[in-house]
Order: structure tokens, then sequence, then C-alpha cells
């Protein structure tokens, strides 16, 4: 078993859950975020345009109207475009509406490689740290093991709040 | 919904500016008037199990989605004004310029995957209308016929900056070049596997 091989059999049994809607760009087209999502049913993903801060507020709706979106960012400095709808509203619904509405959203980024080929500065962004200095009611979990993958998803599936799970390229050939 | 007349409508913002005034309301309010008979005429349309998406000039949206005045006025002395949520009246509202736009994509989105005959109306100022995120949810709802309706609440400033001077007025000569092209190559890479 690899690192991407654990992602995609996480990928698939969150499939299985009802409400969930797996959303993004590359999620039904090119290679399915490397791979992950090709065998989980085309009605399942919804392809986006390039519009990362739409993209998180689409999932912030689809969630207040009861679906489970997996709002998926194939490089984390792509996630920083959507910082806006992260920290001022996905991250705050909940307590601006004292409890009225917590919208759950899981979002799952990943932080590019450097090997074997080096793709540049802005490829290749860890930004963990901003992520936790600026959000207060969103649980980040990096994954930095195989055996962290399916449990964090399960935890993140049983939290009421929303969750980043951030995933490390460069692990993703790692065998058990 | 419970109707709401223009002369009530101006009441209440009178009654919160004197509020405001005797200090009785301790965060910024944002006080809405001469757009009642707009606003009246629009809400004919919006259904109690409509969503109702708004900033922080709210007031009018509130009590027309159908807030009692006395329930929404206590709302706003414990320091709501700016935020108001509400699961029974089907409100949400940001303070962030444009904020509420695709969130209000969303929600849209997931009725029309649920085929109901529900809609969402999503309230914003000109210079809301001007970003870069009305663009993007503008396109992407009215091409995938979403059941959304924007309303764009023009008075002609954005806080006291005027929206049109600051964007430059319209002008008519394109400096645009486009041209298109079939792609030779993938995405990335040749379309053939190198392993390094």
């Amino acid at each position: 078993m690899t690192y991407q091989s654990e992602i995609k059999k996480t990928m698939q049994w969150l499939s299985t859950i009802d409400d969930t809607i797996f959303i993004g760009q590359g999620v039904l087209y090119g290679d399915g975020i490397y791979r992950t999502l090709l065998d989980i049913p085309s009605n399942k993903k919804l392809e986006m345009p390039v519009a990362e801060d739409m993209q998180m507020g689409i999932s912030t709706g689809l969630a207040l109207e009861g679906y489970l979106p997996i709002t998926i960012y194939l490089r984390m400095d792509f996630l920083i475009l959507a910082i806006n709808q992260l920290v001022n509203h996905l991250d705050k619904l909940e307590e601006l509406s004292n409890g009225i509405f917590k919208p759950k959203v899981i979002i799952r980024c990943i932080v590019g490689s450097k090997t074997p080929l080096y793709p540049g500065l802005q490829h290749c962004q860890d930004h963990t740290e901003l992520l936790k200095a600026c959000l207060t009611n969103i649980d980040i979990i990096k994954l930095t093991s195989i055996d962290m993958i399916k449990t964090s998803y399960r935890k993140a599936i049983e939290s009421d709040k929303s969750t980043i799970l951030i995933e490390m390229k460069e692990l993703y050939e790692t065998t058990e | 919904m419970e109707k709401i007349t223009k002369e009530e409508l101006i009441e209440f913002e009178k009654e919160i500016s004197e509020l405001f005034l005797d200090k009785k309301i301790h965060v910024p309010v944002h006080l809405s008037g001469n757009n009642e008979d707009q606003l009246i005429e629009i809400f004919e349309d919006i259904n109690e199990k409509d969503w109702v998406l708004s900033t922080h000039r709210n007031h009018y949206h509130v009590l027309l989605k159908g807030m009692p005045k006395e329930e929404f006025k206590e709302l706003i002395l414990s320091g709501e004004s700016m935020h108001i949520y509400s699961e029974k009246y089907r409100i949400l509202t940001s303070a962030i310029v444009g904020g509420i736009l695709p969130i209000a994509v969303g929600m849209a989105l997931a009725i029309k995957k649920k085929r109901q005959r529900r809609k969402v109306w999503v309230f914003i100022g000109d210079m809301a209308k001007e970003t870069g995120m009305f663009h993007e949810c503008h396109k992407y709802a009215a091409r995938h016929e979403l059941p959304i309706k924007f309303i764009i609440e023009d008075n002609g400033y954005s806080t006291d900056t005027p929206t049109q001077e600051v964007w430059g007025y319209q002008h008519t000569k394109s400096n645009i070049i486009r041209y298109e092209y079939e792609r030779k190559f993938p995405h990335v890479g040749i379309g053939a596997w190198v392993s390094f």
C-alpha cells in the first residue's frame, strides 16, 4: 500500500457517504487529482473553473443546504487564493450567527513535491502555519504518514467542524 | 410572509437612528432609505422559503423577509445590526464586500441539484457588482441556470468613494487581443511517461 493508494481508498470511502460531493478543478478531468478520484462516480464530482475563492464560497453554500463538500485544491499555493471565503466566512459563520449556521466543509489540499522535477516557488509552498495562524474554528491536519490518512478523514467526518487535510505529494510513493 | 409598508420601513429606520443618537446601540449602523418602493416591488416575488442574502446594510431586507420589527430591533440593540442570521426567515449576511456572492451561488446550486423550487436572492451594492467575484458568480450562475437573482442596489457610492469614478467611466475601445488555437501538447509534460 502506498500513501497515494490509501488516499484513493479513503476518497472511495468518502464517496459512499450520503451527501458528499467532490468539488474542484481536476476532479473530473485530467488525472482526477493525481489519480485518486478516478473510481468515484461522475455524479459525485463537480468540476470547477479556476476560481478558488468562488469555489470555497460555493462549498460553504452547498454545506448550508445540506451537502458535505470535499473541496479540493490541487496545490496549497492555490488554496491561498481562497483565503477570503476561508477566513472571513467558513471559519466565522458559526461565531457570527451565534451558532445558527454551522457549515461543514472538508478541504483537501496538496503540498507540491520538489522532486523528481522542481516545479518552482509557486507550486510547492507549505502554508500550514499561515492557516493555523488565521483560522480559529477550522481543524487543520497535515497527513505526514500513511497511518494518519483514514483516521484523520474519519475524524473529519465525525467532527461538527470543518477540517483542512493537507497531503504531501512527496510522500505519494512511500509505502508502509 | 408578513407584509410591511413603506411607512413602517421609514419609521423603523427613524427609530433606529434615534436609538443610535441616544447611544443605545454600541455597534455601527448602516441605515436604509429612499429605496422602499423598489424593494417592496422586488419582495413581491420572494417567497418565505427562499433565501435572502444581504450585506451590512440589511435592515429593509430583513423586515421585508418577514422578521417582526420588535424581534429585529432587539437584535440591533444587542449589537447585531451588520450581522443578521436567521434560519427561520432564511437570512444570511456578510459585511465583506461581495462575500455573500459565492455562498449564494452554492446555495442555488444545491437547490437545483435537489430539484426544489426555492430561489436565492442576493442583494449587493454597486461596488460589489464591479468586483471580479461578481463577474465570476454571475457568469457561473447564469450559464448553469441556477435559481438565483442578483439585485444591485446602486447608490453610486462604496462607503464614500464614487464607484464609477474610481473604476473609470466606460470606454468603447477594446484593448484585448484574443486568438484561438488547438493545443499540440498536453497541459504538462510531453505526452509520454518519463521516469526520472
